[in-house]
């Protein structure tokens, strides 16, 4: 082998002069491993009898394998909780981030949060879809859920380094899974739900309950009223797009207001709207998808006229197909015409005339919402027109509302949807405000499904790790470690909400455990006093469901990342990459 | 000014750029490492006890699963002799749709054993042929170890038993209710004729949030899509299916319609919107509550069916259509006809339905009616809802496997400890060459259970060690006992883990088949490979830090 280096070399020093030199000083091994350096530098052959690497899979591959991948991927993990940890509870605070767009959203909602954190991370990914599952499935404690599998994650960690298999954490933590939601089954409370007054409180306080640690936390009694009342209104399927939510920026939160029925922003209309009345008692209302216009009536049809007579005839036709639409509807008695499809200037100053008022292209949600609360149906054609398609309401009139106006609907017989218009200083703010609003509504929806409702600030995690911490030294093995050590995972909350709340987290935990150890099994964080409260009494209560689904989310998560130990990374295809390398030349045969 | 290096041999004679690789260090010994490296990959995901696999396919989307058959597919391997061993798990898939690992790691092992012989001095070949007669013995031996049959396929406490193994490699933990789950959904549609049982009639819908355990059965169908209409229930309904789009049917010639004086302008649309309401009356009076499109539901029918309180289904899938016409009995109707009665199909209910946040459709019918049966997947991220769907493909191709042959083999290790001692004993038998091939095969099927023990953490040694003595004290249905602590054994067939007999059946068949063309291989040649490489003349930049 050296030999035949040195022949290369040989021939190489032709090229560069100084190599002669170190060739005569190094020994022979030397040489060869310089040979080998410098003909990878030059890019000349490589090495003849260097075996070409076996090539298993497409070159650009990257695996990694083990135990470290399971360190790394909990590691990822608790950087993303650390993102998002601080906006747990009501002192929690919000985060400001900045998009690729340039979009600005300020939040305290953690699975807006972690959407917009953009994350690639295919094991800190989970993390965000947890966050993302328990947003569809009861739209609340999305913070709590994430924070608490980087804290399973974490506890886990220190289990994994001693080399205890991951598969028997994964079996330790969906047994946990099991325990907590039998025992949070075990100790909610629930409430009637024949007493509708009773109920109403329950909703109540739960809406409240999730709005405390949201932006509007100051008017969470003025919000949470409003997000049960538009909640009241719907029917039992509860569709969440049955709540439209308007916003208009300026004036205060306290000028929000929630109409009992449908509102929409005043849509684009022409000429001769002005002269419209914009108030109505019980008018009745016709809702359509027509376009209320001077156009062609087929795109495919085409005329031929021999005559000049014919031709005036057809200019008269066409306007007397849409005269004869329009006077068909005012026939049919409709005093307010809704249309998806523009509303032209002629059809606007006919209905001027006839004291009608109309409104063209409304947004398709808006006009199945005034179904929903006026009767009635989307009508494509105007030929039956008839009193059992037209729709009415008590009261239908425009209003301003800060900048801008409103067509209103009031006192609808059907009622099944209801409109609340959000008002605010900072187009961010009343985004946030929404989101808020949107995590108390899904609260409410499904406290209303399921009425078993535990007390919230810390007191249930608290009361869960107690009850984990007892059942763990009754098992024997390994299992004993792992309960033990989610029991203080589970802790996590509440002393999460201590911190940001910037109390001694340790101190006001020592004494949650001491209550809880007494039976005082609602006592949780009293973020107003800077103490610990029986929080059951206290009224933050939160529905079972949430805390049921934030453990399964949790655990399922951990179990997901510990029980993975390799990641393989194909290269991204199609993207300009160049075609890849061949390795090596078979037999070292020049190309 | 290259010291001119004589081309000689096979290179002179191909194109320039392609490679090839010969003889026992260029091309047999490669090839045994490559293939020793793929199975290194799998084999820690081998058990109840294996570790999950995180692969992103080239696509950027994230798989996290330990079903073999996904990840090799999702690996790209580029090694052609590893590629012969993929092609034996692509072809288990396909037959069995289980066991995938079964043949990764046994044939890894067959193949990382014969480098043993190679360097002892045997030839290839007769390694090769060795194995292939150690197989035939093995499928001679295996029907001997069966421990269980399947009496009876509609019995759901038998099926529960029978698909929990296959389910609990894949979901440990779950095994229970994910196999009672299949259970129920497998029985409710299995045909008359057992043999003709579809693994296509068992779907599965995924549905974000909430937990594995919420998983659900439902007999009939689940989409995730809304109604168009405005009605969305109905109950007791007949259904029209139409593959063609609801609307008035325009010429696929293109037209233009002529119009010569100002009446026919103003009759026009009226004749149109007369003839749709036509249709649509048709069907009311038919008696049809809902309509299932295959295309595009025209506004102005739109109208004409919330108006005769007609329900409006859009499927978007020409596969979807052709299942629920299965699923209700319906045929799909090409041309806007209103249907005849035999065309018709019928749902006990139709339905929107919201769960977790997501809008469904759902087709229900009353239970034992419906040829189709849909398992509600609920998860809290979608890399676990993917994994359970696999699992769930994999225990309903378990089902199909016992609706050919309802035939158990002790799981966990017995069935291969078992074969390897008997082997073991018959190489002995044997006079030639292939003695050592034989026996080198009976070591190799103890790969299995070292993967289970190593996987749980176990001394690999130890646990075979034990399941010798067991075996060779008469017990065959002792295999390693995964739950209990550190290297124990018991007796699996009385537990309840039976692996099909037809799926160790055809494991062994291809990982030998595998192993066999691998070292039956003594040269590479690969051609250049289209497009060729970039020319490398520009030197990699190093110096820009």
């Amino acid at each position: 082998r050296p030999l035949f280096c040195a022949s290369v070399l040989d021939h190489v020093t032709l090229h560069v002069a100084q190599l002669a030199e170190i060739k005569q000083q190094t020994t022979s091994s030397e040489l060869s491993a310089f040979c080998c350096l410098f003909v990878r530098c030059c890019k000349t052959k490589r090495p003849l009898v260097m075996q070409a690497p076996i090539i298993l899979l497409k070159e650009g591959t990257d695996t990694s394998q083990g135990k470290p991948q399971i360190i790394s991927n909990i590691n990822a993990c608790e950087v993303v909780v650390d993102a998002v940890s601080s906006t747990l509870g009501p002192r929690g605070l919000d985060k400001l981030i900045v998009d690729g767009h340039g979009k600005t959203t300020i939040s305290n909602d953690g699975a807006t949060i972690m959407k917009l954190l953009d994350i690639v991370h295919p094991a800190a990914k989970t993390l965000v879809d947890i966050s993302l599952s328990q947003d569809a499935e009861v739209g609340d404690g999305t913070t709590s859920v994430v924070l608490l599998a980087g804290e399973i994650l974490k506890c886990c960690k220190t289990f994994v380094e001693d080399n205890v298999h991951p598969q028997i954490l994964v079996r330790g933590l969906r047994k946990v899974a099991l325990l907590s939601i039998a025992r949070i089954k075990e100790i909610a409370v629930h409430v009637k739900r024949e007493d509708v007054k009773e109920m109403d409180d329950l909703l109540k306080k739960c809406a409240a309950t999730a709005l405390s640690s949201k932006v509007i936390a100051r008017q969470k009694d003025f919000f949470s009223q409003m997000v049960v009342d538009a909640v009241r209104h719907l029917d039992e399927l509860l569709p969440l797009n049955m709540i439209g939510i308007k916003k208009v920026k300026g004036g205060s939160l306290e000028e929000s207001r929630l109409i009992d029925g449908v509102g929409f922003k005043k849509t684009f209309s022409y000429a001769g709207f002005e002269m419209q009345r914009k108030k109505y008692t019980q008018p009745k209302i016709a809702l359509l998808n027509i376009e209320l216009e001077l156009k062609a009536e087929k795109e495919n049809a085409e005329l031929r006229i021999d005559n000049v007579e014919e031709y005036q005839k057809v200019v008269d036709a066409e306007w007397a197909i849409l005269y004869d639409k329009l006077e068909k509807i005012v026939d049919s008695g409709a005093k307010v015409v809704l249309s998806k499809l523009p509303i032209g200037d002629v059809a606007t100053q006919y209905f001027a005339d006839r004291d009608v008022f109309c409104a063209g292209r409304v947004p398709d949600d808006d006009l199945r919402r005034t179904i929903q609360a006026c009767g009635g149906a989307i009508q494509t054609s105007v030929s039956s027109l008839s009193d059992t398609v037209l729709g009415t309401c008590q009261l239908f009139q425009e209003e301003q509302i800060g900048g801008d106006r409103f067509n209103i609907f009031t006192g609808c017989p059907e009622a099944k949807t209801c409109t609340i218009i959000l008002r605010g200083g900072a187009e961010q703010f009343i985004e946030e405000t929404e989101r808020s609003l949107h995590d108390a509504i899904m609260i409410v929806r499904r406290t209303i499904k399921n009425d078993a409702i535990v007390a919230g600030g810390g007191a249930i995690e608290m009361e869960l790790s107690k009850y984990l911490r007892d059942y763990s030294k009754t098992v024997a093995g390994k299992e004993q470690l792992i309960i033990a050590a989610v029991a203080e995972a589970m802790e996590v909350i509440p002393r999460q909400l201590c911190d940001n709340a910037g109390f001694d987290s340790m101190n006001i935990l020592n004494r949650l455990r001491q209550k809880h150890a007494e039976g005082g099994k609602w006592f949780g964080v009293d973020i107003m006093n800077e103490d610990v409260a029986d929080n059951f009494d206290a009224c933050v209560w939160e529905p079972a469901m949430v805390k049921i689904n934030a453990i399964t989310g949790a655990t399922e998560a951990a179990a997901l990342i510990l029980s993975v130990d390799e990641t393989i990374k194909n290269p991204k295809s199609g993207a300009n990459d160049p075609p890849p390398a061949l390795p090596g030349r078979g037999r070292g045969r020049p190309m | 000014m290259a010291l001119p290096i004589p081309r000689t041999g096979l290179a002179t004679m191909l194109k320039d750029g392609a490679r090839h690789f010969h003889g026992l260090e260029e091309a047999v010994y490669r090839n045994i490492n490559a293939c020793k490296e793929l199975s290194v990959v799998t084999r820690s995901a081998y058990g109840p006890n294996g570790m999950n696999k995180m692969v992103i396919n080239h696509l950027e989307k994230l798989f996290v699963t330990k079903d073999t058959g996904t990840v090799i597919k999702e690996l790209e391997v580029e090694h052609p002799a590893a590629k012969m061993m993929v092609m034996a798990t692509q072809m288990m898939e396909q037959e069995v749709g289980d066991g995938t690992n079964f043949v990764m790691v046994l044939s890894g092992a067959l193949i990382s054993n014969a480098e043993e012989l190679l360097k002892m001095g045997l030839s290839p070949s007769e390694v090769a042929e060795g194995y292939e007669l150690a197989c035939e013995k093995a499928l001679t031996i295996l029907p001997d170890l069966v421990c269980h049959t399947l009496s009876d396929l509609r019995s759901k406490e038998e099926v529960v038993r029978a698909l929990r193994t296959s389910l609990a490699s894949k979901q440990y933990g779950h095994e229970d209710f994910l196999a009672s789950l299949l259970a129920d959904a497998c029985i409710s549609i299995l045909p008359e004729d057992p043999r003709s049982f579809n693994v296509d009639n068992v779907r599965v819908a995924k549905i974000l949030g909430s937990g594995v355990l919420a998983t659900t059965v439902m007999n009939g169908m689940v989409f995730k899509r809304v109604v168009e209409g405005t009605i969305d229930r109905a109950t007791d309904a007949k259904i029209a299916v139409y593959s063609c789009p609801f609307d008035s049917t325009a010429t696929e010639t293109k037209g233009t319609v002529l119009l010569k004086t100002a009446s026919e302008l103003k009759t026009f649309s009226k004749g149109e919107e007369d003839l749709i309401e036509r249709q649509v009356n048709a069907l009311s009076e038919l008696g049809v509550k809902v309509v299932v499109s295959g295309g595009k539901v025209g506004e102005m029918a739109l109208h004409f069916l919330n108006q005769y309180k007609i329900m409006v289904v859009r499927l978007l899938s020409k596969f979807d259509l052709r299942r629920l016409c299965r699923a209700v009995g319906a045929t799909a109707l090409p041309k806007m006809v209103p249907p005849s009665q035999e065309e018709m199909g019928h749902c006990d209910v139709v339905e929107v339905q919201e769960i977790g946040g997501t809008n469904v459709i759902l087709f229900t019918q009353k239970a034992g009616d419906s040829r189709i049966a849909t398992i509600v997947v609920r998860g809290s991220t979608d890399n676990i809802m993917d994994d359970i769907e696999r699992t769930v493909d994999d225990g309903i191709n378990t089902f199909k496997c016992l609706t050919k042959d309802g035939r158990f083999v002790p799981g966990a290790g017995a069935t291969e400890i078992e074969l390897a001692r008997q082997l073991a004993s018959y190489g002995e038998t044997c006079p030639g060459m292939e003695q050592y091939a034989i026996k080198k095969f009976a070591e190799s099927l103890e790969a299995l259970p070292r993967a289970l023990a190593e996987n749980s953490g176990v001394k690999a040694m130890e646990v075979v060690s034990k399941l010798y003595t067991s075996h060779q004290a008469g017990d065959q249905n002792s295999g390693f006992d995964i739950e209990g602590e550190g290297a124990a054994v018991k007796d699996v067939a009385a537990a309840g883990i039976w692996d099909l007999y037809l799926a160790k059946m055809w494991g062994l068949k291809l990982a030998t088949n595998a192993a066999a063309t691998v070292l039956r291989v003594d040269q590479i040649i690969m051609a250049k490979a289209a497009g060729g490489p970039k020319p490398q003349d520009n030197p990699v930049v190093r110096d820009d830090e």
